[in-house]
């Protein structure tokens, strides 16, 4: 009989090899830990694959990542490069998935190098390059080695105003001091417009103005307030930290954010400010690159005032890509990166969609061939200009970073404070979870 | 052949299917839950290739975890009213839909597609819904019904009831179809032995339809507070936690901790308590509906 049955024993060593298949297939697919996705030879002709982790926002889109690879291919004779996308912003966590699941990418777009350092994941560059090509080299080093080419900075927040509304509640110009800046509040939300608008759907938007707060009146009284907070010499729950808090408190309080900032998207929140709806906005640089071109000279922007009036610059130095310490092919990613960074190309597509500070040295916004607005103009200057800059707190990404973990407690904690009095209770809270972060 | 031959050799093959299906469930299930259990016992943290055993530190850990006590609170009261929802509906649902006709053959489809859609994908879309500019609030606001946008979404009480009530709008279609074969099971001479004896609809749906429908209730319940115990998907896309971390499950809580915090191990730590607290749950509550079924 030729279709018959398979015996019992078959049949027992068919499932056995069924579950060891399975077994051995689970096994081979869990890579070792801190294995890196690149293939050196992977291709004939001696060739490199080096896997490339980027995110897509609508300013830099898949077109921009296909030719910017492209022209870096170029650079480097015998390279090609995979495109990693991020599925969120959150490079890091998706970096961390990878690197868990063994598939740490060769080369990370703007991830947050201290995190990774400490793991031993990634490989400086050489100084001597990046003192030659950078104005501020030191910019994003993390125990005093760059790991990210400092190529761009940004300014995070920087309070936007709407000149139209501004005038149509008698305001002439931007406030100075706060208790200018609660006046214009006042004045404003008289007049029967919206002082501020805010994206508080999305936690890192709805952090934003006690960013600028914390940035001024804490990190502009003192500089290295974060490294002492490492040391454990300053708490979130010191009086003058619970003082400055309580001032984003009182503008939640007084109605001055707009109706339901809570539920409002941050893409949701540009499109309110942009279209009028909102007379002030507190937001990273990166809206520049938002600003409507139509009528981009409505729009001017100020520093978050201080009590004094001094003004204090909360400054983050970014960059393009780290390299992994763990790429089978160290000389091509470290080629490719360089070239990356040093492409005018680059440059044009993030200043002006991205709002990106250009930091390479020598070079004036005439040199990348950009249009900008006078507010891109104006807001550049406050950071080739002399002044007191200090780490944007929760955006630095060199040693003033917090850690791991501690942005997404701080951002709950300016969600709570929206609706709730208790200052203590959520310092109580960041300083809880800074010490579980740091343990 | 003789039949007792073809009888052991089905019962062999049926003994090899077992043999393979209990493979799978020890390389699917049992290995990653007896790896979480070690795991728990050390501090790995996801970007390190070693980590250290620490005992039982991270279960003690636990005992000072704000953010943790919180989650739990919201996983159990939502799972208690999620579970209570989704069947009291799904029994209504049922008893509408338990009619043979061609149109309410494609109503119990329609109320079946929440449940085969995906978690993200439902997130999606009634975060559009639910939205500040959304589609109910567009639809409150022409009926004149408020007079301003409601933040569902974005004040923390109304967003832990939204997400309850999208998870409940979600089970609902499982309970209707898990109700819905167990009314068909129901003989109609019984229903009518007890029309011809007096007895009113209140009375036929307490004394006739709740007793016979039970042991579906008994299943239908119990896998609904699982699934809303380990609610993640859904959650994930509706409101990412937020805001405050009022909707914050126990199942994202674990995720943000393993990768955003670095902390596998605490992580862990903290899914073999989710595991432990839902076994716990789901027998409790079998074991009391059980013994309900022979109540009723």
């Amino acid at each position: 009989m030729r279709h018959q049955l398979p015996s019992a024993r078959s049949t027992r060593l068919l499932a056995a090899g069924l579950a060891a298949g399975l077994l051995l297939a689970g096994c081979s697919a869990a890579a070792s830990p801190g294995g890196s996705s690149g293939s050196a030879g992977s291709k004939g002709g001696g060739s490199t694959t080096l896997s490339y982790l980027t995110f897509e926002t609508p300013s830099l889109t898949t077109s921009f990542w296909d030719t910017s690879i492209a022209d870096g291919e170029k650079a480097v004779p015998g390279l090609s490069i995979k495109k990693l996308i991020a599925p969120s912003t959150d490079r890091d966590a998706y970096a961390k998935q990878l690197q868990a699941s063994g598939q740490f990418p060769d080369l990370l777009q703007s991830i947050t190098p201290s995190t990774f350092v400490q793991a031993g994941l990634l490989k400086p560059y050489d100084q001597s390059w990046v003192n030659a090509n950078f104005l501020l080299p030191m910019g994003n080093a993390y125990k005093g080695k760059v790991y990210i080419p400092p190529t761009n900075s940004q300014i995070i927040p920087m309070v936007f105003y709407n000149k139209t509304l501004f005038g149509k509640a008698g305001l002439s110009q931007p406030p100075k001091t706060w208790a200018d800046f609660m006046a214009d509040c006042a004045a404003l939300k008289k007049a029967g417009i919206t002082p501020i608008e805010l994206g508080g759907g999305d936690p890192f938007s709805a952090s934003m103005p006690l960013t600028g707060i914390l940035s001024a009146d804490v990190l502009g009284k003192d500089p290295n307030w974060l490294q002492e907070r490492y040391a454990g010499k300053v708490k979130f729950t010191d009086a003058n930290v619970e003082t400055a808090v309580a001032k984003y408190r009182t503008m939640a309080k007084n109605g001055y954010f707009e109706d339901g900032a809570l539920g409002v998207k941050y893409a949701d929140s540009i499109t309110n400010f942009t279209s009028g709806k909102a007379a002030m906005y507190m937001m990273g640089s990166w809206f520049l690159g938002s600003v409507p071109k139509d009528h981009a000279d409505d729009f001017g922007a100020f520093m978050t005032p201080t009590d004094d009036g001094s003004l204090v610059v909360p400054f983050a130095v970014g960059g393009s890509m780290a390299i992994s310490a763990k790429t089978p092919a160290p000389d091509k990613a470290t080629a490719f990166a360089e070239a990356w960074s040093l492409d005018p190309a680059n440059y044009k597509a993030l200043i002006e969609g991205d709002g990106a500070f250009p930091m390479l040295k020598g070079k004036t916004l005439a040199d990348y061939n950009v249009t900008v607005s006078q507010v891109f103009k104006d807001s550049y200057a406050y950071v080739t200009d002399q002044n007191t800059k200090v780490s944007s707190i929760g955006w630095a990404s060199n040693d003033d970073a917090m850690p791991s973990g501690l942005n997404d407690a701080y951002y709950a904690a300016s969600q709570a404070l929206f609706s709730s009095d208790d200052v203590a209770g959520q310092m109580a809270k960041l300083d809880s979870a800074w010490n579980a972060a740091t343990r | 052949m003789t039949g007792r031959v073809r009888r052991q050799r089905g019962e062999s093959a049926l003994g090899a299917i077992a043999v393979l299906a209990l493979a799978l469930y020890a390389l699917f299930i049992v290995t990653p839950v007896l790896m979480s259990a070690w795991k728990s016992l050390t501090d790995e943290n996801p970007l390190l290739a070693h980590a250290r055993f620490v005992g039982v530190s991270n279960y003690t850990d636990m005992l000072h975890d704000d953010a943790l006590k919180s989650s739990l609170t919201f996983t159990l009261v939502t799972a208690l009213a999620v579970t209570a929802v989704a069947n009291a509906a799904g029994i209504g649902f049922a008893l509408l839909l338990n009619k043979t006709s061609l149109s309410y053959r494609v109503m119990r489809t329609v109320a079946f597609l929440p449940q085969v859609l995906s978690g993200v994908i439902v997130g999606f879309v009634w975060r559009y819904i639910l939205a500040q500019d959304g589609v109910l609030n567009h639809l409150l606001l022409s009926t004149g019904l408020i007079g301003r946008p409601v933040t569902w979404l974005g004040s923390p009480h109304l967003a832990m009831f939204s997400v309850g009530l999208v998870a409940a709008w979600v089970l609902t279609g499982f309970t209707t179809v898990v109700h819905l074969a167990a009314l068909q099971s129901v003989p109609v001479e019984l229903y009518q032995a007890a029309t011809v004896d007096g007895a009113g609809r209140w009375a036929r749906f307490r004394r006739i339809t709740l007793p016979m429908v039970a042991p579906g209730t008994t299943i239908s319940v119990t896998i609904s507070l699982i699934t809303t115990l380990k609610l993640y998907d859904i959650i994930a896309a509706l409101t990412s936690g937020g805001p405050a971390n009022s909707t914050q499950s126990t199942a994202l809580y674990i995720i943000n901790l393993a990768f955003t915090d670095d902390r596998f191990g605490y992580a862990s730590a903290v899914a073999m308590l989710l595991l432990v607290v839902s076994a716990a749950i789901a027998l409790t509550v079998t074991g009391l509906l059980r013994r309900r079924e022979v109540d009723l």
